[in-house]
């Protein structure tokens, strides 16, 4: 019993896997905590409804298409508001991503209304094994987000982008000194975690109806996991977010499902207390 | 025998926002010398250098390289040009291997200026305490190793001019002595180098031409030969 | 017409409430409170409760006000000694924490359906169809008390402490503990403020449920203080009429735009106020009234922490 709660704990946190570390490589790169994570989320859930339910395309290639149109948009809103801003302080830019947040989601709400929606995906009988039950949504998940994960993991460790955004997070004006355009970093980084957002959109998409609160409901989790892992650390934000996952699947046996984001909120209440650097992270302390 | 001018400033001003620290600096820089600059703290040494290196917008003012005008670009298209800039301090990525530092030195830059292998070879014989541990992350060497690591990098590029940073902060005298031995080793080959320093001894040690920066003004420009004889660097610093 | 005015000016009157609060931890102290929305919602649904078990309207204030405190000074506990991000990050959770409460606990807040019948103050006393009137006063009092006891703090020792604070990180590190003590007591008196917020926006509409409190108030607030210029009282007060004008004015719109249904324009408005939040932050980050005072940075020290680990004290 308990394990069937670890087990769709641990599925419900590699969706949220994928915003966490989005997150935490945009922090990494521009030391502000997007706040339109949540509904950048929500977008790429909507982008691939309208290529599955409108164009007929199955859930597989609207979810490609629409990720690799959102992570282009994602660039576009870093372009267009965010480069704006790049000397101004992390708050300047935090307080401008909660505007953003409030365009993207009610550019949905707008053409879309309030209404829950669903993508068009055949229904199938969940599996069976070790007693455990598994349905086909969360095979597609983990499939989904470990094959997200090995992307990301090679990128950053094995290609010169990869080294680059790395160097850029860690050191920016060194950076600029051995040739590398910050510039250029930051596109592709807005690029790819657009794409990872939009993807953990369809996934979301799956689990719970689409609607333009989708992933304004993921927010607080979503920071717990990064938190958890150490602002700035990919590979801690994946291992938060499945420890956020789990605790939050588990407390539903004690408290009602609603209250998922008050769980994470007092995680992250608790680690800003005790550990605020996270598990792998360095915190910025101020004097 | 003079040699050819490889770097040029002229007239160059340039502050943080709340006025110029620097203003009015023209100096040649002879191609193969080593050109340093010293002066009491705050006389804008780090400015100076930061202005060179592309990191500091030069208010008013021309750099010139082999009579390229190099003032409008920054830093990252000064590479390409041929500057190489160690910092002070935060000089390597300390979150990247030692591998990974070697690398990024040259992977963003054109490809004629890309490493070869035998560059990096080349390079890590001069180096050889950090050729021993590639997979180290950098932020685990010592203060020392990091200089070389930083130097090392800087070299990748087959740069025309070094930019140092005050090489010696930091150091344990043992350091500092084997530092300058390598800058000058460096230089034999041809390598032009521009440092700042606080370490006026050491630095005078191995210069060929020095410039004394006193309040982000010129106080002298000359050999460093004729320094210690006709000069008086005491009065020179407390103005 | 009048009572539309009136009707209008009350709504922007708590709003000012609001950005008074949010001008003192943000603008006055640096400390970015994402979490408006919930603790104003805190505070009504106190006032609201404490005055339906007949606690009367001064004390459901009060209660209001101290329940907030509280609550700003313990959030504020948690992240004080990290950068204002975390701070930032805790009270939109915290937002979030007081919205699904109160959703859910329906045992004491009914949940969505809301606490109807309110009791307003001195309702017995004033004839009911000039109340309106009468409430615009007494918010346009408490504005002007609360404007007044601010504007005090500014020049007591505490409100210079506060600005040498938030001007100058050395100042900081050497007052060393004070500061924490400082920052919290001024989150808290942020509170207080809200309290009070929460308490009047009850007693106004005399019922409340939770959709008044979503998290776009939190962005209205900014706007009006980020508009009237962030630190300045009166700023803000000309920013809350001004936001409150451009909104309303686009209601007027709606009979141009009936193509459009009521969740449409809604979501219109709402789109807008992130548009105008975005684009006063990129070039009017200084207010649209004040002069852009150009902050004279310090010729900066040898660099101690690279750029971007660098806090710099201008927006």
């Amino acid at each position: 019993m308990a394990a069937q709660y670890i087990l769709n704990g641990f599925v419900s946190g590699m969706i949220l896997a994928l915003p966490a570390v989005a997150l935490t490589l945009v922090y990494g790169i521009l030391k502000f905590p997007n706040f339109a994570s949540g509904a950048m989320l929500t977008a790429g859930a909507y982008l691939a409804l309208i290529f599955n339910v409108y164009f007929g395309m199955s859930l597989l290639w609207a979810a490609i298409v629409g990720s690799v149109i959102f992570a282009f948009i994602a660039v576009g809103i870093d372009q267009a508001v965010f480069r704006q801003l790049r000397d101004r302080t992390s708050i300047t830019l935090l307080v401008c991503s909660m505007g953003v947040s409030f365009v993207l989601e009610n550019i949905a709400r707008f053409i879309f209304g309030n209404g829950a929606r669903s993508y068009d995906l055949a229904i199938a009988r969940p599996k069976h094994f070790l007693g455990l039950r598994i349905n086909n949504e969360q095979i597609i998940t983990a499939v989904t987000v470990i094959a997200a994960m090995i992307v990301v993991y090679l990128i950053l460790r094995h290609t010169a982008l990869g080294r680059a955004m790395r160097a850029v997070a860690d050191n920016p004006s060194l950076a600029a000194a051995r040739g590398i355009r910050r510039e250029s970093i930051v596109r592709w980084t807005w690029g790819i975690t657009g794409c990872l957002t939009a993807v953990a959109g369809v996934l979301a998409g799956m689990d719970r109806a689409i609607d333009p609160l989708l992933g304004w409901n993921y927010i607080v989790s979503t920071f717990a996991a990064a938190i958890l892992g150490g602002l700035g650390n990919p590979v801690g934000a994946v291992i938060g977010a499945l420890v956020v996952g789990v605790v939050e699947e588990t407390s539903t046996l004690f408290m009602p499902p609603n209250y998922r984001q008050i769980v994470s909120f007092a995680a992250i209440a608790l680690l800003l207390i005790l550990r605020p650097q996270g598990l792998f992270g360095v915190a910025r302390i101020k004097k | 025998m003079t040699a050819p001018i490889l770097l040029r400033t002229k007239d160059i001003a340039a502050g943080y926002g709340g006025g110029d620290i620097i203003s009015n600096i023209s100096v040649d820089v002879e191609e193969g010398k080593i050109f340093t600059v010293i002066g009491p703290n705050g006389s804008g040494k780090s400015t100076f250098i930061k202005v060179l290196a592309g990191l500091l917008r030069a208010r008013v003012g021309g750099i010139t390289i082999k009579e390229e005008q190099i003032a409008p670009l920054a830093a990252p298209e000064r590479v390409a040009k041929g500057i190489a800039y160690v910092p002070q301090e935060y000089n390597v990525f300390a979150n990247l291997t030692i591998d990974e530092n070697l690398r990024l030195s040259t992977e963003f830059l054109k490809r004629d200026r890309r490493a070869t292998g035998e560059q990096r070879e080349r390079v890590l014989g001069m180096f050889p305490e950090i050729a021993t541990r590639l997979k180290l992350r950098a932020g685990y060497l010592s203060g020392g190793q990091r200089q070389m690591l930083a130097f090392a990098c800087a070299m990748m590029a087959a740069p025309v001019v070094l930019l140092l940073d005050e090489p010696s902060a930091g150091l344990s005298p043992k350091f500092v002595t084997e530092i300058f031995d390598r800058i000058k080793a460096v230089n034999e080959t041809g390598l032009t180098v521009v440092m700042i320093e606080q370490n006026v001894k050491e630095a005078l040690r191995i210069a060929d031409t020095v410039l004394v920066l006193v309040g982000g003004a010129t106080r002298l420009f000359v050999p460093a030969s004729e320094i210690g004889s006709t000069h008086d660097l005491h009065k020179l610093f407390l103005g | 017409m009048v009572s539309y005015l009136v009707t209008i000016l009350s709504l922007v009157a708590i709003i000012s409430i609001l950005g008074l609060a949010l001008n003192l931890q943000w603008g006055l102290c640096g400390m970015v409170n994402f979490g408006i929305a919930g603790f104003f919602a805190l505070g009504a649904y106190t006032a609201a409760l404490v005055a339906l078990a007949g606690g009367g309207t001064f004390l459901a204030t009060l209660c209001a006000a101290i329940v907030c405190s509280i609550a700003c000074a313990i959030v504020a506990l948690v992240s004080l000694r990290l950068s204002d991000e975390y701070l930032a990050i805790l009270t939109l959770g915290f937002g979030e924490v007081v919205r699904l409460v109160v959703l859910n606990e329906e045992w004491l807040t009914h949940g969505s359906l809301g606490l109807p019948g309110i009791p307003r103050p001195f309702w017995n006393w004033i004839p009911e169809d000039q109340y309106e009137y009468w409430f615009l006063g007494l918010l346009g009092v408490v504005i002007l008390l609360l404007y007044l006891a601010l504007e005090r703090l500014l020049r007591s020792p505490f409100g210079r402490a506060i600005r040498a604070v938030r001007e100058d990180d050395v100042v900081a590190a050497t007052l060393g503990k004070d500061v924490v003590k400082l920052r919290v007591k001024v989150f808290a008196l942020g509170g207080v403020i809200i309290g009070i917020a929460g308490a009047f926006h009850s007693f106004y509409m005399t019922y409340i449920d939770p959709s008044q409190f979503s998290a776009i108030l939190t962005a209205y607030v900014f706007m009006a203080v980020i508009a009237g210029g962030r630190g300045s009282n009166s700023g803000l007060l000309l920013g809350s009429v001004g936001l409150m004008a451009v909104i309303e004015g686009t209601r007027f719109l709606k009979d141009f735009l009936n193509v459009f249904d009521a969740t449409q324009l809604s979501a219109i408005r709402l789109i807008l106020i992130g548009l105008g939040l975005i684009l006063l932050l990129i070039f009017r980050p200084q207010g649209c009234f004040a002069e852009y005072r150009l902050k004279v940075k310090k010729p900066a020290p040898e660099p101690r922490k690279t750029a971007a680990q660098t806090k710099t004290s201008t927006t």
